[in-house]
């Protein structure tokens, strides 16, 4: 059958260390094992991003990573982003902007919205389309998340939170 | 007025609403942006097991046998649940026509590729998907109807043995003198057109946790469901268990669109419940088996339609003929979806008559379900192509003939010939604030200058009537009863003052409990976060029923406004008693009960309330000390249909016109939108952001089905869409950023003056946009008359047309 394997991880912070089956996917170890609920499974292939987070600063499809491939890596899920009991600024302008309606796609853009402000701070509508492109909505037809990105960039030009990216302290 | 109701009872008592009206902050969105909302799959109980289901790979066979010794033996498998189990316990699930049902597994024999043909449960779902792949089915496999118009052939198959044929229902309709109509007409126009099926696809598939008590026989639910209260009506008659036994608590889900599906899951999950001893058992669809078989597929239509016409551009008569495939069965109640359309079967126009012929087939391909529109949406763009088709012939402008013959705004309330009444609306003013937003000239001058330059620009004016604020009697054509749905709130306060609302749906995405926090916070003066609002399991809730048919907001705001009522009644009692004068002296304003001629003597609604329930010795012995009132708000003027069908159905009409430029490149038929300009009115804008919202999230399910999303069968049934890859739902690169405008014509017989507009803009966009492709090929001398115009359709017709 399946092998077992001892890995660490740290999550928002937080280290674990736990033994996972080799085919067990990393969106279901940081659901299930670590009972981080916020990052949400939609197609298990690959296309939706829903399952997007950070794995060391970059964004990942966890549903199509497993958990033994995140062995020793720094991870940072939807439930990382807001700091000492604050939304991140990306949280609010979500809020703000009505980027969001069912709210089951959003931890994967909110995500990639944090990651694309890390390294870009004034995102033309273009660069927000190429980077959220690959994220599917079915309730909001976009045009509120385009403008919660926009919104969002500017609460942080302005100095709100500015390590939007990087795992949150323990 | 023909709809008589006392609107006063539904009027807010402050002349400067604070919230409503708004664009305030949803409640809903704190939790959401957080990631803490409990989703069906977030939830674990004690001793949980999940289950995996094991799907036929055939369009239509019958089961020989089914082995399951491999899989028992696997260790963690804790049940197995097959065909066998199912014919012992249960029964075919209710359907509307009747008789076209299944069980939940697969008896005898599996109609459609993915129909469940046994489930497992076990200790995890890597588990029971292992155990699954070890379970031998040996089929025989039988002669498929791949599609409608094979279900009508004289040889064709049978998909259910207890019917005479694959036809679940026919019938004309003649509404008016069509015939007389058609004969006087001057021209007639004349289209057929292939709607291919489109689906829901909500970003969360399906998911439940069932768990059976042995001990009293009844039946927990938790899961992903829209309608709860349906939900337990359903798996009653299915699990044969007494309906006040069976229990669904609803959780928040990822989306819905009528597209959620369940009731198989739910019955699998419960009976694998069941035999496990009672251990609860959860069952997570997952996206693959949503395309195959969930909730997701709607619409799979065949039409040929005719419009007469007069001379100067007047529309006469609409003559509809539909050949509707609905899959397997009827469990998805998909049937609804051709009823709905005599809700608005003339869209915004005044044409006399109309006949709908309607044939509705079985065959072997998924069964089709609930989605957005419910069934208007591929009638609209029929209606609207024959309007520029009629344009065209007479000469006159898109925009034009459409003004020519609106429903005029002193015309309301408007019977139209299928039957319903529109309310309210001012059809030629959206109209005229739609062509200025887009500014149409310069459109039409742009769009000659290109094609000047060989280029092929399109604009596409279409205007539609959503129905809003469904009810059972519009749906009589596909056999379902019943006349008014009821939808209630409980509204209470504690003694400190602060209100919480029970309701009996789930968070799904409309925002509707921010609705709920606004009117109830306008109405006694309180902050909005004062106001919690919850959704109570389908014992405890109020009678309701939930999202579904553009009502929820109406009805909803109807339900707090009549329980504010009835504890503002309360309030005054009290307060009378308390400052020793008659109720009528007394008066709801600024959040405090007060006597109207002397204001500065008044009562805070903490006093009130905390009176009521900590020094009810204060009262007189016969005086309610209960600070919460329940009340369950009805649409008034609801009528029984006569045997055409005709009936008051949908309570509300919105209305909306879009305006829509494309460009579509003739050498590879990609089509892209240039500009899209949208002017709707539904009425009071209860909270606008929301409104946009949806009328945002329908374009982009328009678009979707315009240009991108089908459920692609082969010739002999097997489905080809089981991934995103293959059913491809539009991005940020493909949804346009829309200019919205609005018009406000508030509804005569609403709370507040609201109309449904939860499914907005899908009732139109399908159609605008082929429109606009239409008018850009119109020099090509080719028309798309099939959903949706892909690159490989347009491209196709092109090079078929050998310009």
């Amino acid at each position: 059958m399946t092998t077992r394997h001892q890995i660490s991880v740290t999550v928002n912070g937080v280290n674990y260390q736990r033994e996972v089956d080799a085919r067990l996917t990393l969106a279901d170890f940081v659901r299930h094992d670590l009972s981080l609920g916020g990052t949400h499974v939609g197609c298990e292939h690959g296309v939706c991003g829903a399952c997007t987070i950070l794995v060391n600063g970059a964004s990942m499809r966890s549903c199509l990573m497993l958990a033994v491939q995140a062995d020793g890596a720094e991870l940072t899920t939807v439930e990382g982003l807001s700091r000492n009991g604050e939304l991140h600024p990306v949280q609010q302008a979500f809020i703000d902007r009505h980027g969001l309606q069912c709210g089951f796609c959003t931890p994967g853009f909110l995500i990639s919205t944090a990651e694309l402000l890390q390294g870009n701070p004034n995102p033309s509508d273009d660069e927000i389309a190429d980077a959220l492109g690959g994220h599917l909505c079915r309730c909001t037809g976009y045009q509120s998340i385009l403008e919660s990105v926009q919104l969002a960039a500017q609460m942080m030009r302005e100095g709100t939170i500015v390590d939007a990216a990087s795992p949150a302290e323990a | 007025m023909t709809t008589d109701m006392n609107n006063s009872l539904y009027e807010l008592p402050t002349e400067s609403p604070r919230f409503v009206g708004q664009q305030v902050r949803r409640i809903e969105d704190p939790a959401l942006v957080s990631g803490s909302v409990e989703f069906i799959d977030n939830v674990t109980l004690p001793g949980m097991l999940h289950a995996a289901i094991l799907r036929c790979p055939h369009p239509h066979a019958r089961i020989v046998s089914i082995d399951t010794t491999a899989a028992r033996q696997l260790p963690g498998v804790v049940a197995v649940l097959t065909g066998e189990d199912v014919k012992r316990w249960c029964n075919p699930v209710v359907t509307a026509p009747e008789g076209w049902g299944a069980y939940c597994l697969a008896v005898d024999k599996a109609r459609f590729v993915g129909e469940p043909v046994m489930a497992i449960a076990a200790t995890d779902r890597y588990i029971a998907e292992d155990a699954c792949e070890l379970v031998e089915v040996e089929y025989e496999v039988l002669p498929a109807v791949p599609d409608a118009p094979a279900a009508i052939a004289a040889d064709s198959p049978l998909l259910f043995e207890n019917q005479n044929s694959n036809v679940m229902l026919q019938r004309v309709y003649d509404w008016g003198e069509v015939e007389p109509l058609f004969e006087r007409a001057d021209h007639i126009v004349r289209e057929t057109f292939r709607w291919n099926r489109v689906g829901a696809n909500p970003m969360e598939t399906f998911g439940c946790i069932s768990q059976w008590n042995l001990a009293d026989n009844s039946l927990t639910c938790r899961g992903s469901y829209q309608t709860p209260s349906f939900m337990v009506l359903g798996r009653s008659a299915s699990l044969n268990l007494p309906s006040n036994k069976v229990r669904i608590i609803a959780h928040p889900h990822g989306g819905s669109f009528g597209g959620k599906g369940g009731p198989r899951g739910t019955d699998i999950s419960a009976l694998l419940s069941r035999k496990a001893g009672g251990r609860p058992v959860k069952y997570i669809e997952d996206r693959a088996e949503y395309l195959l078989a969930g909730g997701g597929q709607s619409w799979d239509r065949y039409y040929e339609a005719a419009l007469a016409v007069m001379a100067d551009g007047t529309v006469t008569g609409l003559k509809v003929k539909l050949l509707d495939d609905q899959g397997a069965g009827a469990e998805g109640y998909g049937t609804i979806s051709v009823a709905k359309p005599l809700a608005a079967f003339t869209g915004p126009y005044r044409i006399q008559a109309a006949q709908y012929d309607l044939t509705v087939v079985a065959t072997n391909r998924a069964p089709t379900f609930a989605y957005r529109g419910y069934g208007p949406p591929p009638h609209n763009l029929v209606l609207e192509t024959l309007m520029d088709s009629a344009a065209r012939e007479l000469g006159i402008d898109s925009a034009e003939i459409r003004r020519r013959n609106y429903i005029q705004p002193e015309q309301f309330p408007y019977t139209i010939p299928s039957g319903n009444e529109y309310d309210s609306g001012n059809y030629p003013e959206v109209l005229a604030r739609a062509l200025q937003m887009a500014d149409y000239e310069a459109l039409r001058a742009q769009q000659q200058t290109a094609r000047d330059e060989g280029r092929y620009l399109g604009i596409g004016v279409v205007s539609t009537v959503e129905p809003g604020v469904f009810d059972w009697n519009a749906y009589r054509t596909a056999g379902v009863q019943g006349v008014g749905v009821p939808e209630g709130a409980r509204v209470n306060f504690d003694m400190l003052g602060q209100v919480t609302v029970t309701v009996g749906f789930a968070l799904e995405g409309q925002g509707q409990y921010t609705v709920a926090a606004q009117v109830v916070a306008d109405y006694f003066g309180l902050e909005m976060d004062a106001v919690r609002v919850v959704c109570a399991s389908s014992d405890a809730a109020p009678p309701h029923f939930g999202p579904g048919g553009s009502r929820v907001g109406v009805a909803l705001t109807g339900a707090v406004l009549g329980a504010c009522h009835k504890i503002a009644e309360k309030f005054r009692r009290v307060g009378a008693v308390l400052l020793q004068c008659e109720p009528d002296d007394l008066e709801l304003a600024g959040g405090a009960v007060r006597m109207r001629e002397r204001p500065e003597a008044q009562l805070g609604l903490a006093d009130l309330a905390g009176t009521m329930l900590a020094r009810s010795d204060l009262l007189p012995p016969d005086m309610d000390p209960h600070p919460g009132a329940t009340h369950v708000w009805t649409p008034p003027g609801r009528t029984e249909p006569d045997e055409q069908g005709r009936c008051k159905s949908y309570l509300t009409a919105a209305n909306a016109t879009h305006v829509v430029l494309v460009e579509v490149d003739p050498d590879t038929g990609v089509t892209e939108i240039l500009k899209y300009v949208i002017v709707d009115d539904c009425g009071t804008r209860l909270n606008p952001a929301n409104v946009e919202g949806q009328v945002q999230g329908g374009v982009a399910q328009g678009v979707g089905a315009a240009l991108l999303e089908q459920y692609v069968y082969t010739e002999d049934g097997q489905p080809l869409v089981s991934t995103f890859a293959d059913y491809l739902m539009p991005t940020l690169h493909e949804v346009p950023i829309t200019q919205k405008g609005a018009v406000v014509t508030p509804s005569p017989f609403t709370p507040l003056g609201a109309k449904g507009c939860g499914e907005g803009s899908i009732h139109i966009t399908p159609a605008a946009v082929i429109c606009a492709i239409n008018d850009a090929l119109q020099p090509l001398g080719v028309k798309v008359r099939e959903t949706p115009a892909s690159p490989s359709r347009i491209w196709n017709l092109i090079r078929e047309a050998g310009t």
